[in-house]
Order: structure tokens, then C-alpha cells, then sequence
């Protein structure tokens, strides 16, 4: 470590070559994921090397390694989380966007099915409307208008395609 | 590690960068370093201003004696604030929590032990106002051994720079009250804790603040990061 402190890029190389294993697995104990592990730990040794002046000459080299190595998993777990929080606020305001958007879209399609509906006839109108948006059965609508179940659906059904056309 | 390429690409960002460089001295080095100017923070404040009406009375152990004594716990904690800004040597919760605890009782401690009554000066809480001048005093006292600090802590490499601050802020807080004490007499309670402990907790505060604040970012500002080669 006095070597690598001296600037000889040899030591460098020897202090890599011996701790680089431990922190790999170290860093893999602590985030589980083999190739974030070997990021992690590739930026453990770039961390080193900006605070290698806190190495004290003497003292034992692998806790310094290591609280740097917990310091740049803590660091990147921070950062991950910042961005997780920024990207669910990104969404919910995509989201939000969207339900205006949706609920722009529902009433100007309103508008224009109350248009299309002054086009079809009376009697066809109160059926469809009967049977597609009471939810009525045809036979209750029989009843109710005094035809035949055939002619409420087949008022329901001409009413049904008139209103479609106008809409295409 | 695996990946070969990796160590390449680290050992071709460290060569880039590759330059002699002088370790830091050991954290209590770097304490004593510090101690002409605690020395001159403790003498200075009373000469600046002037010495408590009771000086002589107090005896030299009551009046310098404990000052030093003060000032040299504060130095202590200051460097265990700067062996904490080292990696690899940060202090375990519960050695952090008992240094800031016997460094906040420390200007009761002094004060017990130099006081026999404690009703000289503001008796109501709410006359907080009256002899703010302590507190102005010490903080500003406080000022120039916090920046020597800060300093310091910038050339090392905080993991937990919070706590660091609060050590080294907490020491510095200490050094400004045991000049203090030689300046003001004054020793009832509301005036003893807004004033003299208040402005010590204000250091320490300060000293987490201004720590945080110097933390070196975990990455260069470049964003020079090793890539994983494909």
C-alpha cells in the first residue's frame, strides 16, 4: 500500500490482484446480482484510489478496502432509490396525464353518440337505449312498449346499426 | 473477478491519475495540530474581553485549570471526529452516543465544580435575550477551530459525514466554552443553558451542517466511471 501511495502503478496491480476477489464477493453478499457486483466493484477500487491519502501507513489495509466497498454499495443503493422514487413520480404524472386525456376522449365520444342518436328514429332510439344502456331484456321491453319480442329486437338492432354508421 | 477486461479498465483510469501522494496524519496528530489554536481561543476570549469579576477568587485549578482540562476533552473529541471521517475507523453507535453525551455534560460537569450557587444571573427562562452576548461570543470563538476542522475533514473521506460533524463540532463547542467560562460569572440556569450549552449544541449542530456540506462526492464530478467491457 506504501507503494501504491508513492505513485507505482505495480502495487496498484498487487493490491488489485489481492483484494479484488473479496470485494467482488463481498459486494455480490450485499446486492445479490453478479454484474452489479462487479460494477460495484470496480467502483470500489476507483474510490480507493481518490481517497487513498486516508490510508494510514501501518494500519491494516483491508477494513479501509471494505468501508469504502460498503460506503459505494450504500452510495449506489441511495442512488437507486433516488431514481425509483423520481421514475414513480414520472409515471404517476404520465398516469395522470393519461386519465385526463382518457376522460377528454370519454366526453367528446358522449357528444358525439348524443348526435348520432338525434339521427336514428324514435322508436329504434327508445329500444336500443333500452336494451344497451337500461340493460333491459328484450321480452321487458316488449312488454313495456306492446310489440312482439322480435320487433324490440329488431328495433334494437336497426337502431343499433343506424347509430354505428354514423359514427364510422 | 472475473472479468478481465474490468481490472483493465480501472488500472487504465488509475494510471491516468497515478502520482505520488502524503498520507494523512494520524486523526490525534491532526488534533494536536490543532492545539495553538485552542490555546489561543481559550486565552483569547477572556483577554479580548475581559476576565469574570470572581477570576481571582477561583484559584488557578478553577479558573485555568479547568478551562485547559475542558479544552483538552474537546480536543479528544475533535479527533475522534477526525478518526471518524477516516475509512476503516469509524466509531461503533454506541462509543459515538458516549462521546457526545460526556462531551455535552462536560460544561455542567465545569460548571458544578466551579460554582457553589447557581442564581447569579438571568433567573427566568424568559430572559433569554439578556446576555446573548454569551452565546454570540462562544459560537463565534467557536468559528475559526470549526473551519480549521472542516478543513480537515475535507482532506479525509467522510463515510459518515454527519457524524464526524457532530463530533468535531461538539469538541470545537467545548474549546469556545472553556474560554468563556473565564469571561462570563454568570451561573444560573436559564442563562447557563440557553448561552453556554446552547451555543455548544450550536457548534455541534453547525459541525454536522458544514460536514455534510464538504463531503466529498462518492464519484468525481466528470462522472470518469469504469465500464464494464461488453
Amino acid at each position: 500500500m506504501e507503494a501504491y501511495l508513492e505513485g507505482r502503478i505495480e502495487a496498484f496491480d498487487a493490491l488489485y490482484d489481492a483484494l479484488a476477489a473479496r470485494v467482488r464477493r463481498f459486494q455480490l453478499s450485499l446486492c445479490r446480482d453478479a454484474t452489479l457486483a462487479d460494477d460495484l466493484t470496480q467502483e470500489t477500487f476507483l474510490q480507493m484510489h481518490r481517497s487513498r491519502r486516508t490510508y494510514e501507513p501501518g494500519r491494516p489495509v483491508t477494513p479501509w478496502v471494505f468501508a469504502i466497498a460498503r460506503h459505494v454499495y450504500l452510495m449506489h443503493r441511495r442512488a437507486t432509490a433516488r431514481r425509483l422514487r423520481f421514475e414513480a413520480t414520472v409515471a404517476a404524472d404520465a398516469r395522470s396525464d393519461e386519465t385526463m386525456h382518457d376522460a377528454a376522449r370519454v366526453l367528446g365520444d358522449a357528444d358525439e353518440v348524443r348526435h348520432a342518436l338525434r339521427d336514428v328514429p324514435a322508436d329504434q332510439r327508445q329500444a336500443l337505449l333500452m336494451h344497451h344502456v337500461h340493460g333491459w331484456s328484450f321480452s321487458e321491453i316488449a312488454t313495456r312498449l306492446g310489440i312482439r319480442v322480435n320487433a324490440a329486437k329488431t328495433r334494437a338492432f336497426r337502431g343499433m346499426r343506424r347509430l354505428r354508421n354514423h359514427l364510422r | 473477478m472475473k472479468d478481465s477486461g474490468a481490472k483493465e479498465n480501472v488500472r487504465t483510469i488509475v494510471e491516468r491519475d497515478l502520482h505520488p501522494v502524503r498520507p494523512l496524519w494520524p486523526p490525534s496528530k491532526r488534533a494536536l495540530a490543532l492545539m495553538p489554536l485552542a490555546l489561543a481561543i481559550v486565552v483569547g476570549v477572556p483577554v479580548i474581553n475581559y476576565f469574570r469579576p470572581d477570576f481571582d477568587t477561583l484559584g488557578f485549578f478553577r479558573g485555568w485549570g479547568l478551562s485547559l482540562l475542558e479544552s483538552c476533552a474537546g480536543l479528544a473529541i475533535v479527533a475522534l471526529g477526525l478518526r471518524e471521517s477516516v475509512p476503516g475507523r469509524v466509531l461503533r453507535i454506541a462509543a459515538l452516543v458516549t462521546a457526545a453525551v460526556v462531551g455535552l455534560a462536560i460544561p455542567l460537569v465545569v460548571l458544578r465544580a466551579t460554582a457553589d450557587n447557581f442564581n447569579l444571573g438571568p433567573k427566568s427562562w424568559s430572559e433569554w435575550r439578556y446576555g446573548m452576548a454569551c452565546f454570540r461570543t462562544s459560537v463565534l470563538a467557536a468559528t475559526p477551530i470549526l473551519a480549521a476542522s472542516a478543513f480537515l475533514t475535507r482532506r479525509a473521506f467522510a463515510l459518515r459525514p454527519v457524524a464526524a460533524g457532530i463530533l468535531w463540532g461538539l469538541g470545537c463547542g467545548l474549546i469556545a466554552d472553556a474560554g468563556l467560562r473565564l469571561y462570563c460569572e454568570f451561573t444560573s440556569m436559564p442563562h447557563v443553558m440557553l448561552e453556554h450549552f446552547g451555543a455548544v449544541v450550536a457548534s455541534m449542530l453547525l459541525g454536522a451542517i458544514v460536514s455534510s456540506a464538504i463531503a466529498p462526492p462518492s464519484r468525481p464530478k466528470d462522472g470518469s466511471r469504469a465500464r464494464r467491457q461488453p
